[in-house]
């Protein structure tokens, strides 16, 4: 019987060497190991075997069959393996077609532009005001030392509602207007952004563009401190490469005044068309802010002072960005706006 | 203000390159906008003679000069030009020479004659013919008579010279001139400086005082008015060493006198007027307001209607010049005249600019009023004008001046603390160092304890207060020595306004689901509301207006923004633009009162507007257009984004909105919104050439929830059930009606109901559509049981049943 078993065995392992498919297989588990299989049949046969015998036998037989299902179960794998890879060799997407995208919109490169500028400013502690468009004489002019009739209103030419009533060619009156409702002489850290209007237009000017204002005004507040600030911002607009310079100007409202330049952000500094070949580009006017204005706003001038800064919006957004027409931020072409994350 | 460097180097010795001095001015405030070389790409061209003239044999135009220009022999040149004459000194560019336009001089064959040169007019010369007499417009370039030859051109007409173009800021009056700027280039040099030789001969005796009056009215307008008087006036021309400075400058030489007050303008600031003395009625000049509606022929031979704001030189019958701006046509000098009145006068600024804005006339005169004269000049100007004319021999001069000054002005004297100016800039400057700059700058200073006491300059009437002293003095120190510093403040975070925080929710959740931000224009075109076809007493017609618009396009501060974004839905679907999906956030303008006699309110309102189709050409994708649903999504899923939860879409619309596709926004009792479908007339009154759905909601209201954090809600612990049921109902039974239904009749196990499913079609009778919900059912505290869902499903197709006479669907 002993050899009957293991001549069973050698059997089955040869066929199960020859099976290629699932279904052979289990045709194969069902002819060995099924109810109807030679090892039920010799277990059956058992009874007529000496008392002695038998657990010898059945322990043999147990491992005949014990053998043959981890074979079969190694087969069950192997074939599984083999008819996953098949099918996997089957399953083959184009990986070139275009995926299903969530197509999002674009923000205008002016917001993006703001955006950052409110960011950098707001880490230094800057709070950010708003102020009205249709602003009045007194606030736009005559509280920021321009009184009527004064030639420094030629910088700027306004667009009137009334006489007393323009749009506002500049962000500035909010200094004036967080000014005075403030308590006198209460320190001040803030930045107005904000749309401005100038009755100018042609390929370099736009009637509507966007300027930030920006306003320290404490104890002891210097033109180094200015000028610490504006670097600060410069290399964190442009790259921490980027130099900044002060140049003497005018502005009725400051005084000392200076225009801001920062190294070429095109050719950095070396000089090109868009420099004109100075290696500076002008971004900023700035200054400390002009007795007469603490005056009017109720500031004590020899008790507080400090400094302010005004830059244009679309001016930064084409530095950055490389834009060389004005005119695009205001057309609207979708072409334009999508190029910018 | 355009500077020659030829002329700035008689006053002042100039040891850098132009460019050099360029950006030395540059440094300390006067902004060097270009360094121009007048002749450049002038090279080779020489002075010659003409010493014979005569007709090409072979042409009926051309003419044969044998030119003389110092080579050693005689050279023939053809050319053109009809104005030649034998003995003629003209510029010649002879064979290698060059011109600005780039030209390069060969020998030429003309009609069979060789041509070894040119003649040049000034236009080939690269001279602007505004800056020419008539007569040397056009043509070859006449010279002088007493003209060198065998000179380059360049030395004869001033082209060598090197002019600044210098942008000056408007505080600096003072450097409206030759003189002032040299000041300056003499400080930032620290070289010599000059005054021009002011010296009178007053060769023609007499007494001015008794020739003529002068009478100064108003004394508020005119500070000081003086007057020379000349005698035996030649009228020719100016010399050309002046002609070429004054087309350096930019201004055109026309006669000696007129040239003198002009030259004396641009070198010392003080503008100037020459009247024909025997033309002046009591030979007296009187300083007065016009009367309203007074008439004055200007010399540009205009009528201007004056008013009483305007200053007014009148003799004893009537205006003969408005002070500062022009003068009258009436006493001009012309060929004829024999004795002048030169005037010399400051006049006041404001007064001036308001003149010349109402007239309508800048002059470079006004221009310099505008930003103040110096009060000392008018004595300098007089009597370097004279010196002029004597030295051309042009005049005699009567001993003295007349004069009305009634209050000598002062001259500034300001207090200043050095430590002051210090902590201001941010520097150590040593007193000592602050006194040297002061000095150079010709200002006086005496210490006084720790403080400096500094008289400022006649010329810098801009300085008045200490903060001035330190702008002086940081800018001639060098801005560049300031070391950059942080300022020492208390370290906070910077905040903005909440509505400005929900604005950014809003643009980013619009740009997340697909639609791009554009910028418009604040103002409208009056006709906007008539495109929207908005009646007659529509809120949004009272607008504000521009006073002085820069046209229609630009002149209506917008009430609304859909004209603007239907007008970029317009732009870009004109481009080829497939999908267009857009918004703004911007401020609408809306009077309390009109005219403004208080501020308006600015509203911030979001416009949107979807047109084309629902997604970009995608082979995923269905290729449909947006539809009123894209539009609806999205206000839906903005308010979601904002917590805005208890809102309301009703029946109401927009007289610019289909009427059946579209619906109002209620929040909180008030209407905050629109959105649609464009009306067809609408569309195509603003040429939108697809359907298009437009969105319009104030962003105020929306603040207070959106600001709000979201509160947590517990997981629930059993599982739900859902099940769909399908209901067959008439067509204007809207999914709210339907979904209220359920929910009343569903009881509390209800936790939601989606309808997923629209029909209409073969499947339904017709007027009736199918409408499938899906309904989940929640217990907080068991499983549910088939059987208790089977009841609540029952009892709702029942009652659905009832109200609608509905079938269930199967």
């Amino acid at each position: 019987m002993r050899e009957e078993l293991q001549a069973l065995k050698e059997q089955a392992l040869a066929e199960l060497g020859a099976v290629t498919t699932p279904d052979e297989l289990k045709d194969l588990r069902i002819k060995y190991l099924g109810k109807k299989g030679p090892m039920t049949e010799i277990l059956r046969g058992m009874g007529a075997l000496p008392a002695e015998e038998r657990p010898k036998i059945g322990q043999i037989v147990n491992e005949v069959k014990s053998a043959l299902e981890t074979a079969i179960n190694a087969k069950t794998e192997v074939l599984e393996a083999e008819s996953l890879k098949a099918r996997l060799a089957n399953e083959k997407v184009d990986i070139t077609l275009p995926g299903r995208t969530q197509n999002c919109g674009h923000l205008h490169p002016v917001t993006l532009t703001l955006r950052e500028i409110k960011k950098i400013f707001m880490r230094m502690g800057f709070d950010v005001m708003e102020g009205p468009e249709i602003e009045s004489d007194y606030y736009n002019f005559e509280a920021l030392n321009l009184p009527q009739d004064h030639p420094a209103r030629d910088m700027q030419d306004t667009f009137y509602i009334t006489e007393k009533f323009l749009l506002r060619t500049q962000t500035s009156p909010v200094q004036a207007r967080t000014m005075q409702a403030c308590e006198p002489d209460t320190p001040i850290r803030m930045i107005a952004p904000g749309t401005v209007y100038r009755n100018d237009y042609d390929a370099t000017h736009s009637p509507m563009f966007h300027q930030v204002e920006g306003l320290v005004l404490g104890e002891n507040i210097s033109l180094a401190d200015l000028k610490g600030t504006l670097e600060t911002f410069c290399k964190e607009m442009f790259g921490g490469s980027v130099e900044i310079r002060l140049r003497p100007s005018y502005f009725p409202f400051t005084e000392p005044s200076a225009e801001v330049d920062i190294s070429c952000v095109i050719c950095g500094g070396k000089g090109c068309r868009v420099c004109k070949n100075s290696g500076w580009l002008e971004i900023l006017g700035s200054g400390m802010v002009h007795p007469n204005v603490l005056r009017m706003s109720g500031y004590d001038p020899d008790k507080i002072n400090g400094y302010a800064f005004g830059m244009g919006v679309e001016r930064i957004a084409m530095l950055k960005y490389g834009i060389d027409d004005l005119r695009l931020f205001f057309e609207n072409d979708l072409r334009f706006i999508r190029q910018f994350k | 203000m355009l500077a020659s460097i030829d002329w700035l180097k008689k006053y002042v010795d100039i040891n850098v390159t132009p460019e050099e001095l360029a950006e030395k001015l540059t440094r300390v405030g006067l902004e060097v906008e270009s360094v121009n070389y007048l002749g450049a790409g002038l090279e080779g061209v020489v002075t010659g003679k003409v010493t014979q003239i005569e007709r090409h044999p072979n042409s009926d135009h051309l003419w044969i000069c044998m030119m003389d220009y110092g080579s050693g022999e005689i050279v023939q040149i053809l050319t053109g030009a009809q104005n030649v004459h034998q003995n003629d000194i003209v510029p010649v560019a002879v064979v290698g020479s060059q011109l600005p336009s780039g030209m390069k001089l060969k020998k030429a064959k003309m009609r069979g004659l060789d041509s070894f040169g040119m003649l040049c007019s000034a236009e080939e010369l690269g001279i602007d013919a505004k800056l020419l007499l008539p007569e040397q417009r056009n043509g070859i370039f006449i010279l002088p008579p007493d003209t060198p030859i065998g000179v380059d051109i360049k030395k004869i007409l001033g082209l060598d010279d090197v002019v600044l173009d210098i942008d000056l800021t408007a505080n600096r009056g003072d450097c409206t001139n030759i003189i002032g700027l040299a000041r300056e280039a003499a400080a930032v040099l620290g070289t010599e400086f000059r005054m021009p030789d002011m010296s009178v001969q007053e060769t023609a005796g007499g007494n001015a005082a008794e020739m003529a009056k002068v009478d100064v009215q108003a004394a508020d307008l005119c500070s000081r008015f003086a007057v020379r008087i000349l005698k035996n006036i030649k009228i020719g021309q100016s010399p050309e060493w002046m002609q070429k400075h004054l087309r350096a400058c930019g201004m055109r030489p026309i006669s000696n006198v007129v040239d003198v007050t002009n030259y004396v303008m641009l070198e010392l600031g003080q503008p100037m007027h020459a009247y024909d003395y025997d033309r002046v009625s009591g030979h007296t000049l009187i300083v007065r307001r016009a009367a309203e509606g007074e008439k004055l022929v200007t010399l540009d031979n205009q009528e201007r209607s004056l008013d009483s704001s305007m200053i007014t030189i009148a003799d004893t019958e009537h205006a003969v010049g408005l002070g500062g701006v022009m003068g009258g046509l009436e006493t001009e000098v012309t060929v004829d005249t024999v004795n002048v009145m030169l005037e010399a006068a400051t006049f006041n600024g404001p007064s001036i600019r308001r003149t010349s804005k109402a007239l309508g006339l800048r002059s470079e005169a006004s221009g310099r009023f505008e930003r103040g004269v110096d009060t000392v000049l008018t004595h300098n100007a007089l009597n370097r004008a004279a010196h002029l004319l004597e030295q051309m021999g042009a005049c005699e001069t009567v001993c003295g001046i007349v004069e009305a000054y009634p209050t000598e002005a002062q001259p500034a004297v300001v207090k200043v603390n050095p430590s002051a100016i210090n902590t201001r800039i941010g520097v150590e400057i040593e007193t000592g160092e602050m006194i040297s700059i002061l000095q150079k700058l010709q200002f006086e200073v005496h210490e006084e304890g720790e403080d400096l006491i500094v008289t400022a300059p006649s010329w810098r009437y801009d300085v008045t207060c200490d903060a001035d002293i330190s702008e002086e003095i940081a800018r001639m120190h060098s801005y560049d020595k300031i070391a950059s510093h942080m300022p020492a403040l208390p370290l906070v975070q910077g905040r903005q306004d909440v509505i400005e925080d929900v604005r950014d929710s809003v643009e980013d959740y619009l740009a997340s689901v697909g639609l791009s931000e554009v910028m418009t224009y604040s103002f409208i075109h009056p006709c906007s509301f008539d495109k929207l076809e908005l009646p007659a007493d529509d809120e949004r017609r009272r607008f504000i207006e521009v006073m002085n618009p820069i046209s229609d396009e630009f002149k209506v501060m917008r009430t609304t923004l859909v004209p603007s974004i239907l007008s970029t839905v317009a732009y870009n679907l004109a481009r080829q633009s497939e999908s267009v999906k857009i918004f703004e956030v911007g401020r609408t303008y809306l009077p309390k009162a009109l005219p403004l006699t208080e501020f308006p309110v600015e509203k911030r309102v979001l416009c949107a507007a979807m047109s084309g189709k629902r997604n970009v050409l995608n082979w995923t994708e269905g290729k449909d257009n947006v539809d009123f649903y894209d539009m609806k999504g999205v206000v839906e899923g903005l308010l979601s984004k904002l917590q805005v939860t208890d809102y309301k879409l009703i029946l109401a619309t927009q007289p610019y909105l289909h009427p059946g596709k579209s619906c109002a926004i209620e929040y909180q009792g008030e209407l905050i919104g629109y959105f649609g479908e464009v009306h067809p007339t609408v569309a195509a009154n603003f040429e939108l050439s697809s359907e298009t759905y437009v969105l319009e909601l104030a962003i105020e209201p929306l603040v207070a929830a959106a600001v709000k954090v979201p509160k947590y809600k517990h997981l629930p612990k059993f599982p739900g059930t859902s099940r769909d049921i399908a209901v067959v109902v008439p067509l204007e039974v809207s999914m709210r009606e339907l979904e209220g239904v359920i929910r009343a009749n569903a009881g509390e196990l209800l936790a939601d109901v989606k309808v997923f499913d629209v029909y209409t079609g073969k499947q339904v009778a017709g007027g009736c559509k199918s409408m499938a919900f899906n309904l989940t059912f929640q217990a907080g505290d068991r499983t549910l049981t088939d059987t208790e869902i089977d009841t609540v499903i029952k009892n709702v197709v029942d009652k659905v049943g009832e109200e609608y006479k509905a079938k269930l669907r199967a």
